[in-house]
């Protein structure tokens, strides 16, 4: 009995150790991948970024895109410089290379048991892919719900920040939803929830809107039917005739 | 620093504009018409004759059949490109280099490039623009055209205020609606149209009077008659603002390093343009929209401006927005100070530029609420508090060269 045991013992420390052994080096040839490509990428953008800045790169880029331009390249850039935005492209793009190397190498020495590998690999994949899209979701949510604001403040709409908020939301909802449906996280709770929300959100929206404009709409339905009525000659009182001049016409240019 | 006097202000009666036949004779002046129609160019050409007996014109339109010539030899119809179109109520940087590449090709020795509604122009302006650029020695010839309270806000409340702060040239209409120039000017336009056509596109704009003052040429303002003022065929101030601000705060961005330099002549004056105590409802109700519409942006874009403003203009913004319409009235020195900070924020990207510019109209309306306020329909009035806008700009560029500098330090 005892020897059945430390038979059984024996027997999973080998596996575990074997599992260990094989899992070891493609662990560690991952991580090389990675540091290499990481180097490699560092050296690439410290160059480009040399180069970029002796020809003047930022100064061309600003002067190209002139005066009218509302969104500029400058605008996505860190620090607002074209430059480090590429050498930092550069860089990120060698450790992406690394990442996909590091697994295919680790994917590789885990031939044998591909349920972990078929597993990790697309999971990562999808991993970078989310997080891309909540970074994309939140600045898109960002620049949206400000022009909104703005727009609606020179629109003079008193809820001007509601507006703005709902944009915002709705965008965040929305990309939250992307990613965890790329995540393949509970796609199924996710699609509803998201469905109940979202239509919740423009259900609100559209209450919000409809209730506060109904006397703008009313006017408006007014202004529509008593136009075609007034065929008579209108009769001036002397009231009208004595009224004073109208005001000067605000010119802002 | 240097000390350079960039503008000079002349009134030229008709008397006085009289062309001396030894300067300009067998002179030719070049007058562009991009957007008049042809019986007002055949009348233009009527009129040119008879002011002027010894000066030779060359009419370049597009409504016209080039290359004719009158009966008497002096007035001949060139062609004027149609390509790209005239915008319509204002000269673009497209308009210029027009102009510039006839002024050159045809060795014009003034030009004159005029506007849209340019037939409503006095005749006795036409001669007074051309003499001042033939015999007044200036390279640049603006218009004044006389104004009301209640007309050219934008160049009153920024245009006219930036450019004679930060380039000492004190011209109410730095954006003009005609011009006239030299043949060293053209070539300068030629050169900066060029470049601003191909870097922004057929409505990039232009700067005459910035371009004149880093070239270290002359600019004359001359005080003409009344003239229709072309009004935009899209009537949404806040792209217009976006535009026009926009541009000007792009042209300062790239001429930082001229006008940092420039220490202006122009002495800062301290008027007293106060607002007529007892306003009643009817004087007010122009301006009561305006200042709801500003406490409206002042609710919502706290949020935008405190990334743009230092938190003592937000300060006093704060109070704006708490003051009764009877004393609404928004300090100079906070308006000069605003301005700044918002081109400083442009030139640093602080947020999107299209965010930026939209976030600025409503302060630019707080402006002008407090100006109708305080002209009061008084054109002397209107014209004090013009002036006293302009000063404070004049004060506070050391503000704005420092933090143009030093950016990163501390702002209270």
């Amino acid at each position: 009995m005892g020897q059945q045991i430390a038979s059984a013992l024996h027997q999973s420390m080998d596996r575990v150790l074997v599992m260990l052994v094989r899992f070891l080096p493609g662990l560690l040839a991952f991580f090389l991948a990675l540091l290499i490509l990481w180097f490699i990428g560092w050296a690439i953008s410290a160059l480009a970024r040399r180069i970029l800045t002796s020809a003047r790169f930022d100064e061309r880029v600003a002067a190209r895109e002139g005066t009218g331009s509302a969104a500029s390249l400058a605008d996505w850039s860190p620090a607002n410089s074209p430059t480090l935005l590429v050498s930092r492209a550069i860089q990120w793009i060698c450790i992406l290379a690394g990442l996909a190397l590091g697994i295919s190498a680790f994917n590789a020495s885990y031939s044998s048991t591909p349920e972990i590998s078929l597993f990790l690999l697309p999971y990562l994949t999808h991993l970078t892919g989310a997080i891309l899209l909540l970074v994309i979701g939140v600045l898109l949510a960002r620049f949206l719900s400000r022009s909104v604001l703005i727009g609606s403040v020179n629109a003079q709409l008193q809820y001007a920040r509601f507006l703005s908020l709902g944009v915002k939301w709705l965008v965040l909802v929305l990309t939250a939803a992307m990613a965890l449906d790329h995540l393949r996280i509970a796609g199924g709770i996710v699609d509803l929830a998201f469905g109940i929300l979202f239509g919740g959100i423009v259900l609100t929206l559209s209450l919000a809107i409809g209730l506060g404009s109904r006397d703008l709409v009313s006017r408006s339905i007014e202004k529509t039917i008593d136009k075609p009525l007034p065929s008579r000659p209108v009769e001036f009182s002397r009231e009208t005739d004595v009224a004073e001049p109208p005001r000067p016409k605000l010119r802002h240019f | 620093m240097s000390s350079l006097p960039m503008t000079e202000v002349s009134d030229h009666s008709s008397s006085k504009t009289l062309v001396n036949d030894n300067v300009s004779a067998h002179a030719t002046v070049l007058v562009c018409l991009p957007s008049m129609s042809a019986e007002g160019v055949h009348a233009l050409a009527g009129d040119l004759k008879a002011t002027s007996p010894h000066i030779n014109f060359l009419l370049a339109s597009c409504n016209t059949p080039s290359d004719s010539i009158d009966g008497s030899g002096r007035v001949r119809m060139i062609e004027y490109p149609d390509q790209p179109a005239h915008s319509g109520w204002i000269l673009t940087a497209s308009d210029y280099l027009n102009a510039a590449n006839l002024a050159l090709e045809y060795r014009a020795s003034a030009t004159m490039l005029l506007g849209t509604e340019a037939a409503t122009l006095p005749h006795e302006a036409l001669q007074t623009l051309y003499t001042a650029a033939l015999e007044g020695g200036g390279d640049l010839i603006l218009p004044r055209y006389p104004a009301g309270p209640h007309e050219g806000l934008v160049s009153a409340a920024l245009l006219h205020p930036l450019s004679r702060a930060l380039y000492g040239i004190d011209a109410r209409m730095p954006l003009p609606l005609d011009v006239a120039f030299s043949p060293r000017m053209a070539s300068r336009f030629q050169t900066a149209a060029k470049r601003a056509v191909s870097s922004v596109g057929g409505e990039a704009l232009l700067w005459p009077a910035t371009e004149a003052a880093v070239a270290s040429f002359l600019t004359h303002e001359v005080a003409v008659g009344r003239r229709v003022l072309p009004q935009p065929a899209v009537d949404d101030l806040n792209s217009l603002l976006a535009h026009i601000a926009g541009s000007l705060f792009a042209d300062i961005e790239t001429k930082a390093a001229f006008w940092q330099r420039v220490r202006s002549v122009i002495p800062a004056q301290k008027t007293n343009a106060t607002a007529k105590q007892t306003a009643g409802d009817d004087d007010l109700a122009e301006v009561r929209p305006m200042i709801a519409d500003f406490r409206n942006a002042y609710t919502n874009l706290q949020e935008i401006w405190s990334l743009v403003l230092p938190p003592q203009s937000l300060l006093a913004l704060k109070k704006l927005s708490l003051a009764e319409p009877e004393a609404f009235t928004m300090p100079a020195n906070l308006w000069a100070r605003t301005v700044y900070d918002f081109v400083l924020a442009f030139r640093l990207r602080t947020i999107n530029r299209g965010h930026l510019l939209g976030a600025l109209t409503p302060l630019y309306l707080a402006w002008v609420a407090s100006h109708l306020r305080i002209a009061d329909d008084d054109q002397t009035r209107a014209e004090q508090h013009i002036e006293e806008t302009s000063a404070a700009f004049i004060a506070e560029k050391p503000y704005i060269v420092s933090r143009w500098r030093w950016p990163d330090r501390f702002n209270p």
